[in-house]
């Protein structure tokens, strides 16, 4: 599961995910990507789903990339504890996407392959994506 | 080099509120430069299918009010969520001056590596070239048909006529890795039909292999998981 090897600050603020994104919005790796529509918080867990589904449908072929890296620490208090007495215990680590925003990438696989393969990664992840294809892409 | 013709219309006012109005029609609004003064025109979107959604180079003429000019796209910017034209770019050429484009790298022949089981990898899909105008390429070609396995072309190891590359003289392009497969010695039989898928398919098809190290990694990163 992807995140950070250290942290300097083991909690957090939440803060706010406003606008569209304004890098990290076009493919730089692969010829196919999906991007995210919506702006949500996604955990590392779920980039791993994502990621397990993609790789089991492409099969040993073809190369992909994850463009969102889970940084930011959350927290969560334990069930049935009253508010306050402090900030609760870092539970795991989320990527916060804003809308335009590469997820993944991938390439050496056929169109129709990459289509379902990120159409399969896509159902794991918490908001509603698009497929994308390079603009120079030769569907010939 | 290929060529296309684009009738537009000049900008007359420029701002984000203009702006605003043609792309709600529908326009494109760009700008040309290099040349004695900035040029600012808008068009229609459709007009920029073959160029944009395209893996081919133009150099695009532009009608300006009766007036034409020469260029090669410099820059697109896209809308970050619909991925529509937000605002192009053009740089004026002249015949008799050099030209800084990117043009596309295209693989000719069927490398001996790749038939004995090795995985050709192509590390820059475009490369800049500088030159005149009438002399550019479309596609650069480069002939893989003697690479072995273990073998790399480097940007040096190119030359074009009248072309001078820009990329790092010692920039991989293309190389042929060996498989798995090529590691253990074991032969493939020329007319499988993996080989023959490979053949035709040319580049995209080369491409498709290049890939297989990751699926491995992810692989490794599986294992390591459990």
């Amino acid at each position: 599961m992807l995140q950070p090897k250290k942290t300097k600050y083991r909690r957090r603020q939440k803060g706010k995910m406003k606008g569209n994104a304004q890098r990290g919005n076009q493919l730089a790796f692969g010829s196919f990507g999906i991007k995210a529509l919506e702006p949500t918080w996604i955990t590392g867990r779920q980039i791993e789903a994502a990621r397990q589904a993609v790789t089991r449908h492409m099969k040993r072929e073809g190369q992909l990339w994850i463009r969102i890296f889970p940084d930011k620490p959350i927290t969560k208090k334990p069930a049935e504890v009253r508010m306050g007495k402090g900030k609760g215990a870092p539970e795991g680590f989320v990527a916060p996407v804003t809308p335009g925003r590469i997820i993944m990438e991938c390439e050496g696989v056929p169109f129709q392959v990459a289509k379902e393969a990120m159409k399969l990664g896509a159902q794991k992840l918490p908001i509603t994506t698009k497929f994308v294809v390079r603009h120079d892409y030769d569907h010939s | 080099m290929r060529t296309l013709e684009i009738n537009a219309e000049a900008r007359t006012q420029t701002g984000k509120k203009e702006t605003k109005r043609l792309r709600k029609e529908g326009n494109v609004p760009c700008v040309m430069y290099g040349g004695d003064k900035n040029i600012h025109f808008y068009t229609h979107e459709n007009n920029f299918k073959d160029l944009v959604y395209s893996s081919n180079v133009y150099i695009v003429t532009v009608h300006v009010n009766g007036e034409t000019h020469k260029g090669v796209l410099k820059d697109i910017q896209f809308h970050p969520v619909t991925d529509k034209i937000i605002h192009i770019d053009f740089m004026e050429v002249y015949d008799n001056k050099p030209v800084t484009i990117v043009v596309p790298v295209n693989l000719v022949g069927e490398s001996v590596g790749i038939k004995g089981g090795g995985k050709l990898r192509l590390k820059r899909r475009r490369l800049a070239i500088r030159g005149l105008s009438d002399v550019l390429p479309d596609k650069l070609d480069i002939d893989i048909t003697d690479m072995d396995v273990g073998d790399t072309i480097q940007i040096k190891d190119l030359e074009y006529e009248g072309v001078e590359i820009l990329d790092p003289a010692r920039a991989m392009v293309v190389s042929v890795i060996s498989s798995r497969m090529a590691m253990k010695g074991m032969e493939i039989p020329e007319d499988t039909e993996e080989e023959g898928e490979e053949g035709e398919e040319g580049e995209e098809g080369a491409e498709g292999t290049e890939g297989t190290e990751g699926a491995e990694g992810a692989e490794e990163k599986e294992a390591e998981g459990k």
